[in-house]
C-alpha cells in the first residue's frame, strides 16, 4: 500500500469513526437535533415561544424516534 | 450553597461511566480469564492513560481558546443527541423492542472468540488480550469522554471539569470494585435503568445549553433544569407505559 492511499485510508476511517460516534443508527435523531437547533436560533428573541417550542420538538422527536424503531416497516410505508 | 446544575452533572456523568465500566469491564474479564491478566491490564491501563490525556489536553484548550456561547452550542447539541440516543435504545429495551443488554451473552461470545486465536510464549505480552482490552475500555471511555469535557466545559463558569472528571472516576471506580469482588459479568447491574437515567440527565443538560448557547432565555435561569428534568421524566414514563401496552397487544396478535 502507497504512503498516499495509507493517509486517505486513515483520513476516511477518522471520518467514519466520528459519523459512526455522533450518528450511529439514527440518523433521523441526529437531523432532528440539528433542526431543533435551528429553530431554536431563529426563535430566540421570542422569549415564550423560544423555550416553548424548543422543548415540544425534542418531546416530538423522543416520540418520533421511538416509534420508529419500534415499527420500522410503518415508518418506511408512511414516508411513501 | 451546592449548585443544584453540579449535583446533577455529578450524578449523570456517574451513571454514564458506571453503565460504560459495565460493558469495559466484561470485556476484560473476558480477556484477563482466557488470555491471562497482564496484558489486558496494561492494555486497560493505556486505554485510561489516553483518555485521561484526551480530557486534559482537549478540555484545557477548549476552556482557553473557545468562547462559551460556541462551546454550549457545540456541546448542547453533542450531549441532546446522546442523550436521545440513550433515551430512546432504554425506552425500547423498557418496553420489549429491542432486546435487553446481556452481558453474560457477550462475555460468552468474547470468551469463544479469545479462546480460538493461538496463544504467544508464555510470559511474553499477549498482543491479542492488549488490543482487545485497549480497543474495549479506549471505546467504551470515548463517550464518557465527550460527556465530561462537555459538562466541565458548558457551565456558567466553565470550571466543572474537576466535578465531572470526579463523576467518572466515581462512576468507573465503583463497578471495577463490584467486578473485582464477584469476579464475573455484571449481568445484574440494574443497566437500563442507569441508562434511562443518564439518557433523561443528557437530554435535559444537551437541550439547555444548546438553547443557551444559540440565546434562548429560559425562564427562571439555572432553576429550569428541574423544570425541564421533570418534563423528561414524565414524557419517558409515559413513552414507557404506551410502547409497552402496544407491545403487549403486537405480542397477542401475533400469538
Amino acid at each position: 500500500m502507497s504512503k498516499r492511499s495509507a493517509v486517505l485510508k486513515a483520513i476516511k476511517s477518522f471520518f467514519v469513526f466520528w459519523k459512526d460516534f455522533l450518528v450511529g443508527d439514527s440518523p433521523v435523531l441526529a437531523l432532528g437535533v440539528l433542526i431543533i437547533l435551528i429553530v431554536a436560533y431563529l426563535l430566540r428573541y421570542s422569549a415564550i415561544l423560544a423555550p416553548l417550542v424548543t422543548i415540544l420538538l425534542v418531546l416530538i422527536l423522543i416520540t418520533f424516534t421511538v416509534w420508529q424503531k419500534a415499527h420500522p416497516q410503518t415508518a418506511v410505508s408512511s414516508r411513501r | 450553597m451546592i449548585d443544584q446544575s453540579a449535583i446533577l452533572l455529578f450524578v449523570a456523568v456517574a451513571l454514564a461511566s458506571a453503565v460504560e465500566a459495565t460493558e469495559a469491564l466484561t470485556i476484560l474479564l473476558a480477556s484477563g480469564i482466557t488470555r491471562g491478566w497482564r496484558s489486558t491490564f496494561e492494555g486497560a491501563l493505556l486505554a485510561l492513560a489516553c483518555l485521561a490525556l484526551i480530557v486534559v489536553v482537549v478540555g484545557t484548550a477548549l476552556i482557553h481558546y473557545v468562547p462559551l456561547f460556541a462551546l454550549r452550542t457545540v456541546v448542547g447539541t453533542l450531549l441532546l443527541i446522546f442523550g436521545l440516543q440513550w433515551l430512546t435504545k432504554a425506552i425500547l429495551r423498557e418496553t420489549g423492542f429491542k432486546a435487553s443488554h446481556d452481558e453474560h451473552d457477550i462475555y460468552d461470545k468474547e470468551v469463544a472468540t479469545l479462546s480460538k486465536e493461538a496463544r504467544g510464549i508464555r510470559g511474553a505480552r499477549d498482543s491479542l488480550a492488549f488490543a482487545v482490552s485497549f480497543k474495549g475500555v479506549l471505546l467504551e471511555g470515548m463517550e464518557v469522554v465527550m460527556i465530561v469535557i462537555s459538562f466541565g466545559l458548558a457551565t456558567k463558569s466553565g470550571d466543572q471539569l474537576a466535578t465531572a472528571s470526579l463523576g467518572a472516576l466515581l462512576g468507573v471506580g465503583v463497578m471495577t470494585t463490584i467486578a473485582a469482588v464477584v469476579a464475573q459479568p455484571l449481568a445484574r447491574v440494574p443497566e437500563n435503568y442507569m441508562k434511562l437515567g443518564v439518557g433523561i440527565l443528557l437530554t435535559v443538560f444537551g437541550m439547555f445549553w444548546m438553547g443557551e448557547g444559540v440565546g434562548v432565555e429560559w425562564p427562571l435561569g439555572d432553576a429550569f433544569l428541574l423544570v425541564l428534568l421533570a418534563i423528561v421524566f414524565i414524557t419517558t414514563l409515559g413513552l414507557i407505559a404506551y410502547f409497552r401496552r402496544l407491545h403487549e397487544r403486537e405480542m397477542e396478535v401475533y400469538a
